[in-house]
This record gives C-alpha cells, structure tokens and sequence, in this order.
C-alpha cells in the first residue's frame, strides 16, 4: 500500500508528539508494555498503516470493551485459570493485572482481529470474544432472542423497557421522586437471559406475563392497536400507581418579608374561592389520605405583593398579601399519599406532598413487548366477548398478526412460543442471545407443547367469544413479556371549548398547561382556502380566535371609541361622530396600531 | 354528453393556485426523503441535477442551471449515418487544452511554455499533437514547436507575469469544436434508431447555424436559452415539460395540469420569474400580503411613501383583517336593488 507520509507520526489524543522509525513495532511494544504492566491499561493504541501513524489515546469518554488476549493463536486465558475463577481464587481484576484480558477502544478494535468463539482462534487472531452476548449493550441483553430481529426494532425494545413501569425502588412508598410509576404485581419474565438473571434486576422486574394470541379482534386490533381482556384488566393486570409530587417553599424575599404557610386570606390577591381551601387543615396544608380533585388546593401559601409599593400604599396598617397556592391542575386527582415537610438550607420551611392515583389500563394507553413491538390499547373487552381456546383459555391481549412479517421481529414469536413452553412446564425459559439455533429450539419447545397436550407451534383452534363460532384458522396463542409504558392517556388528554386568552394578541393560548387549544397553522389555513370553505375560514380564524368589534371613523378611516358617560362615538383624530363598528381581527386592530407606531398612518376606508 | 363535458370544467371561483400549489408541494417533501437511496440507472439523470436540487432550481428561475445540457437532433439526410453525425460532433465538440494537458512547464530564461500532451486523452480525439500546436500557434500568434507529444509555444517575451498569464490563457484556448458548445458526445435513439448528439453545455444558439442540425427539435434544460432564443411561449413549454419530466423520474404522479399552471404563472408576464421575494410573491398587488411573506417593514414603508391602496382583494389580507375571503363560496355576493326592495309590501 501506498505510504503517504514517510515519517511515521506518533499522534497523542489527535495532537502530533513525534514521529518513530517503524510505527508496527512501536505500537507492539507499547502494547506489550500495557500487558507487562509497566504502561496504564487505560492507554489504547493504534497503528493506521494507510496513513503511516500511531494514534495514542489517553482522554477521558472512549468506549472501552474488555476482550480476552490471544497470542500465537492461543487464548491466555487458559483452563486452569478459569478453575481458579470459578473457585473464586482469582478475580477479574487479576486477570486484568496480568495481561490477559485488556480494554480496547474504538480505534484499537481496527488493528484486532478478535474471535469470536474459541475453535475460530487462528494464527492472525489478535483477540477473542468472552461471550457473543458481550457485543450487545445490558438493556438489549435482557431482551430474549434479539438475534432473531432486526436491528432497529432491537433498539427500539431497549428504549421502550426504558419507558416501563415496574417496580424502580422498593422504598418508592419513602421517597419523593418527582414523579413515580408503580406497576401492580410486577412479574419476572417466564423467557429471560443469562444477563437478567446475574444481573438482579429481577428483583425490579418491569412487566407482567401476558397470554398473547396473533389474531384480528373485529378491526379494533389495526395499525398497532392491541386489545385487552376486561376480566384480566379486572384482576390486576398492567395496574399501576402513579405518584406525583407537589412542593412549596417560604421564601425570604429581600426587604425581610417572607412567604407564610397557611389557608389564605379571603381579602388575599387571586383568591380562588373558598371551597378551593376546604381540604386544607389548619396549618394551610392538606392531610394525608384526603382526596383530592382538579383545582383543589394542597398546599395554601401567602405571599407578599409582587412590587413593593403596593405595601407601603393604604397607611400600611394591613399588608395586601397575594394568594400563592399550590392547586391541582386541570384533569388531575388523586389521593394525598403522605406529606413531608422539612427544610432548606437556607432555613425555609419546605413542604412536600405525594400525590397517587390507580391508574387502571384504559383505551389509550401504551404497551411494549421487549421486541420494538408497541401498542395503544383500542378496545377493553369483556372476557365473556374475547376468544377462547378449547380449554378455556383467554388471552389477555390480543394482537395483529400484520404486526410481525413487515418488521421481522421474530424474536417476538418466538418468546411466544418458549413462553408457553415455559408456563406449562413450570420451568423459567432462556433466551440468551446466540445460544442454540432457531429449528432446535422450536422442535424442544414443540415437544414440551405437545406433552402438555398443546399444538406443537403454539397454535391452537379457538373460538369466537361473541358467536361461539369456532375461527376457520388455528390461532397461535403464547406468552410474552409486555411492559406497560408510562405514556398514559390520563396525563396527556386535553379539551377545550372556551378557555384563556393571550393578553396581547387576544388569540387563545397554546399548550396543556395553559389549557390551549391546537393551533390551526398556515398548512391548514391553505387546506381551507383550497376547498373554498370560506366562511369555515372565517369562524376558525377569526370568531373562534380573536375577534374585536373596532369603531372605524367614516370621515378619516382612523380607528375610534365609544364614550359611554356622553353616549357618542368618537374619533380621537378627526373629533368626528360618524363610526362605524366593524369586527375585525384583534391582530390586524394591533397591526395598524404598531403601523401608527413607526409614524404610517394606515387609513380604512369602508364600502357598504 | 355536453353536460358531462361541463361537469369537468372547473368551477369560478375554485382556488387553483393553492390547489397546484399542494399537489406540487405535498410530494415534493417526500422527494427529500427519496433521494438519498437513490440508485440511478445510466442515463440522464446521472449527469444532469434532479429531484429536489433540479425542482428548486427551476422554480427559483435560475439563470443557469447546475448542469445543463442539450439535444441536438439532425435533418432526415444525416441522422441514420454514424459518420455523418460524427463529422457533426467533431465540428461542435469542445475542446480546450486543459483537457489534454494536466499543466505546462514554464520557462522563464527561455521565454517558452511546454505542455505535454496527455497520450491516452489525445487517442480518444482525432487530434493529432502537430494540429494541436498549430491551433494553438495561430490562436496565440506565437510560434510552436513539437516533440512527441511535447508542444512548446514560444513567446515572444521574457517577461514573467506576461508568460503566466500567456501559460494561463494557453490552456483555455479551444483547440476543436465550438467555443462555449461543450462536449459533444454521438448517442443513439433505441427507438427509431436515429442518432442524435447530446453536449455538456446549453449554447444552443451557436450550434443552430450548423448546417444538417434540425432546429425544430433541438432541446436544453436551460429554460433561460430556450427563451433567449425561442421566446416566452418556448420557455413556458420548456419549463411544464422540465417540471413534467422531474415528477416522471421521481415517480411522482402530479396532474399535469398543476405543472403548467406553475409554469404559466411564472411565463405570464412575458418573462421568467421566480416563485418568491423578487418574483410572483414580491408582485403581488396586496400591500398586506407582501408584507406578510417577507421584508414587512421594507413594504409598508414603501406603501406609506407612495400612498398605496390596498385593495384588499386577496386571499392573505382578507384572512389578516378577519374578512371573509372572496374565493369558493366567497366568490359570491347578494346584491338587491333599493326600488325593488320597496316594492315589498309588508303583510297586514
């Protein structure tokens, strides 16, 4: 290959320290130096023979993999020095010590030749692979069968058991997290991998067992919908607890005025009536187990006016106070879980309040296989109106079957199918990515079926809940892992009819939090004005936002007023009294007014 | 039958614009997704700019586009001879001397320049290394010598910055074809098996005068070209059938109806303009409406100078002022007559 630079330049974190006479034998000896010991395991090193450089690294924020060293085509970790590993005589670390295994970093990897079992260890073979699951990431290798689906719906299942409720900390019902979501009954997955059963997270499982059938429920399973089974939903499944909190603090404001906690003044600034404050005790707080509903007020707090003048102004004998409480917002309610309140370190009295409310799977809400196979729930069924099989088994969740060919997330039927295997047979079953072979594993897991008396591919006649009528095709029934995610319906829905304005423009406000509606943007504007619906156009745009009757001068087309003590229109410009009132848009009245602003003098002349 | 004739007819009052606009617009954002895993088969569309960059560069109205190109197609009496077009394609077929020589060689002493000849370049035109020097002598009135394929101009100074540039000037020098013609290359119509010849370049207009080259059919994708040198109703033509062309190669299925309204809009005026800020939108009659698109300040300044009216005619500022716009069920207005209003007579 053709050598662009004749001098080997030796590169330290992408700086030029130097150059060496033959950068393949530098970087040997660097890297024997690392296995000696006698340089930082940290250092990775790298030889680019088409740029002729060494590139060293060093800095912090590399990914590192741990590998197993081979030499001469033989692995150094040897068998007795697994013995010793397993009889706990030596440790990882040890072995790190020793320069049998080593970390390489991105870079590195491209001067490696790793194996990736021992038997394909040859003589060019620089490293081998602990284990195959080794080249996935935790989450991913908790996943059953990943080998079985495409890489993107693998990411994609990673992501979503992120997004899963379960049981995070067994101290939830202690603490104060911000937010918390507590799945009722969390089970450990009956298919599981080596990685989830050494790494404990199953003492925090994330999900529940679900008896799964691949079918069509009367359209309401299309495009990702999934179907539950009332009964189950009834017995506790995909139940969770969500805990939110609500904190208040008495700040000090400068000037020695303080916030203080307690059921606020009926004369108070924004008082919000006083059934608003009726579950507040009398400390201005709300008790433990009281529940409570949008707009009711946790925690009642005064606090001292916004600008100072206001009190110093009426003779000072009475502060004016302002009303600074902590309310449920709209669509939200619970009950007050527990109340803690405590201090700052700047010495203010801080109060925390745990709100829960049951959160029962309603249409809307989202569920996750482990496989990128998500779903929002379209239709709870009775149990008496689902399918059943010739034994009398419902499933839990139905399905579409359209799910699966067009994503190849094989790796779902397969859990399926191991799952009821699993089930049946009492046994935990292992999904370990890389061990075994697809048609072995569907013959074992078809022969554990067939014992049980099941079809042997998981299939199963069954029969319509609603008519009876048995279902021409068999119906592959089995048992996945679902995950129920916290983005539910509950936290996210929003109407509005009428609502708050914007106080500039008089146009409704946008956004959940300010009870907004959803902005009827330019693209739909156009939509409108294609079709020719005028007068839809109209009420969107103008009487459903911010309409304004303006009196508009005949004489100067200035725009003028109503005087109600003297019961005339008037011009401020040309003094006249002959207005017209128009109902235009506030923004065009707020146009013409910044118009004047920059000295134009915009005139409207009226046609009859 | 004349009332199903009429049933297609498009109705007053029908917002065509807007409606163009969507049905160009709606498949145009998934063009940008498209063209990444764009294969391409060996045509055209290898060579010359398509999708997204070729429909902004049309409808921006650009002077020139990025590669542009042109057909030439030839009189009954040559086009089925090979040869006969090859003599065509030899006569256009633009060559300078930087497509045969990667440098020169100055000498400042001797007051020469030598530039040597790429062979391999050399053998795939019918250029011979003497023709060469001599084109290059008489273009530059300076004497040439040849060894090999080794040309030495000798100039008849010794003044370094007037060797530089004469060094510089001697490799732009068009040693063949038309100046400005671009390459010039034979293909073959598969169809009527005709052949025909297809440049690099979009000078049409010094290839015309060519005798056997039928000037009924030549074609650019220079839409500017087309109208320097056919007119307004060419250039209309030309940009509906580019525009036509782009959606085909896209396998994007717009009515051809929504192209031509485009191109007839930006034709209309009697030249060509784009869509945007100096063209159609910059236009418009409404005060309003520019200066709702861009540059507000800029337009109502202006209108205040000029004391403009706004008619309030349009679709943007009546839906700006809250009024109810004058298009589909807006067209319409009730109007009655005073006299005929007091003929009513109130029932007892």
């Amino acid at each position: 290959m053709a050598q662009i630079n004749k001098k080997c330049y030796v590169y330290l974190n992408g700086r030029i320290i130097g150059y060496v006479a033959d950068g393949e034998t530098f970087v040997k000896e660097i890297r024997n130096g690392r296995r000696t010991g006698i340089v930082s395991g940290e250092v990775n090193i790298v030889y680019l023979p088409r740029l002729n450089a060494v590139h060293v690294n060093t800095d912090a924020g590399r990914v590192r993999k741990p590998y197993v060293v081979v030499e001469n085509g033989v692995s150094k970790l040897t068998s007795d020095m697994v013995e010793k590993l397993n009889n706990k005589e030596v440790d990882f670390n040890y072995l790190l010590r020793r320069g049998v295994i080593e970390y390489l970093d991105v870079e590195e990897e491209e001067n490696s030749a790793v194996a990736m079992s021992e038997k394909d260890i040859t003589q060019a073979t620089t490293h081998l692979e602990f284990d195959l699951t080794s080249i996935f990431g935790f989450t991913v290798n908790t996943v059953p069968f990943p080998e079985y689906n495409s890489a993107p719906r693998i990411g994609m299942g990673a992501s979503f058991s992120k997004q899963s409720e379960g049981l995070y900390q067994t101290n939830f019902n202690r603490r104060f997290d911000s937010r918390g979501y507590i799945l009722y009954y969390p089970q450990v997955p009956i298919v599981n991998t080596s990685v989830y059963r050494t790494s404990g997270i199953a003492s925090h499982p994330s999900g529940q067992n679900f008896i799964v059938a691949l079918s069509s429920y009367y359209g309401y399973n299309m495009q990702d919908a999934v179907v539950l089974n009332k009964g189950a939903v009834d017995r506790g499944l995909g139940r969770s607890m969500f805990y939110k909190i609500y904190s208040d603090e008495e700040r000090r404001y400068p000037g020695g005025q303080r916030d203080v906690f307690k059921i606020p003044a009926a004369t108070a600034e924004g008082y919000l009536g006083e059934h608003a404050y009726a579950k507040l005790s009398e400390d201005g707080i709300i008790e433990p187990e009281m529940s409570a509903d949008e707009g009711d007020v946790l925690i009642g707090k005064m606090a001292p006016p916004r600008f100072l003048e206001e009190s110093i102004g009426a003779g000072g004998l009475e502060e004016k106070r302002r009303d600074d409480s902590t309310y449920l917002k709209p669509g939200e309610s619970g009950i007050i879980d527990e109340v803690v309140l405590t201090e700052s370190p700047s010495a203010t009295k801080i109060v925390k309040v745990r709100v829960r409310s049951l959160r029962v799977p309603e249409n809307g809400d989202k569920f996750a296989s482990r496989h990128g196979q998500k779903g929002v729930v379209a239709l709870v069924v009775p149990q008496e109106d689902m399918p059943f099989s010739e034994n009398g088994i419902v499933p839990d969740l139905i399905l579409n079957p359209h799910s699966i060919p067009s994503r190849l997330t094989f790796g779902h039927l397969l859990e399926e199918l191991a799952g009821k295997a699993g089930a049946l047979s009492g046994k935990m079953a292992d999904g370990t990515a890389f061990t075994g072979k697809s048609d072995e594993r569907i013959s074992e897991y078809g022969k554990l079926l067939k014992e049980h008396g099941f079809g042997e591919f998981g299939t199963e006649q069954m029969y319509d809940g609603i008519t009876g009528e048995p279902f021409h095709a068999n119906i592959f029934v089995g048992v996945a892992y679902y995950n129920r995610l916290y983005h539910m319906v509950s936290n996210k829905l929003q109407v509005r009819a009428r609502g708050p304005v914007q106080i500039l423009t008089h146009q409704p406000t946008e956004g959940k939090s300010r009870q907004g509606g959803l902005r009827f943007g330019e693209m739909e504007r156009d939509v409108l004005v294609g079709y020719g619906a005028s007068l839809l156009l109209k009420e969107r745009l103008l009487e459903q936002s911010d309409m304004a009757p303006v009196l508009v001068c005949n004489k100067c087309g200035n725009i003028g007023y109503h005087d109600y003590i003297k019961r005339v229109d008037v011009c401020p410009i040309c003094g006249g009294s002959d207005l017209q009132e128009v109902k235009m848009s506030y923004a065009f009245k707020l146009l013409i007014d910044e118009i004047k602003s920059i000295h134009i003098f915009p005139r409207i002349r009226l046609k009859s | 039958m004349a009332e199903e004739k009429n049933a297609f007819k498009i109705t007053p009052g029908e917002p065509v614009g807007v409606i163009a606009a969507q049905s160009i617009g709606e498949p145009g954002t998934q063009m940008i997704l498209r063209l990444f895993h764009f294969a391409g088969v060996a045509t055209e569309s290898v060579i010359a700019t398509a999708g997204l960059p070729r429909l902004v560069e049309l409808v921006d109205a650009k002077k020139k586009p990025s590669t542009p190109f042109s057909y030439v197609y030839l009189e009954d009496k040559v086009k089925n001879s090979f040869e006969k077009v090859a003599e065509i394609v030899k006569r256009i077929d633009e060559i300078k001397v930087r497509d045969l020589a990667k440098r020169t060689v100055e000498n400042f002493s001797k007051g020469t320049i030598k530039a040597r000849l790429d062979p391999q370049v050399l053998d795939t035109t019918e250029l011979t290394a003497k023709g060469v020097a001599s084109k290059i002598g008489k273009l530059l009135g300076v004497e040439t010598e040849t060894e090999g394929n080794v040309i030495t101009a000798k100039m008849h100074t010794k003044n370094l910055k007037e060797i530089r540039a004469g060094s510089v000037k001697l490799m732009n020098l068009t040693v063949n074809g038309i100046e400005g013609a671009g390459k010039a290359v034979v293909r073959q119509d598969l169809k009527t098996g005709e052949f025909y010849i297809l440049t690099a370049d979009s000078n049409i207009d010094l290839i015309l005068p060519i005798e056997g080259v039928d000037r009924s059919r030549i074609y650019t994708n220079d839409i500017f070209k087309i109208y320097q040198v056919f007119g307004v109703e060419a250039a209309r033509n030309a940009l509906a059938m580019e525009l036509k062309k782009l959606m085909e190669e896209q396998r994007i299925d717009v009515n051809d109806r929504h192209l031509l309204l485009l191109a007839d809009a930006m034709t209309f005026s009697g030249g060509i303009k784009n869509v945007g800020r100096h063209g159609l939108s910059g236009e418009k009659l409404s005060v309003f409406a520019r200066a709702a698109y861009e540059e507000t300040v800029k337009h109502l300044v202006n209108a205040a100078a000029f004391g403009e009216v706004d008619p309030m005619k349009g679709v943007t500022e009546n839906i700006l002022a809250g009024k109810q716009i004058l298009l589909g069920t807006g067209t319409v207005s009730l109007a009655i007559n005073k006299d005929d209003l007091a003929k009513i007579k109130p029932k007892k």
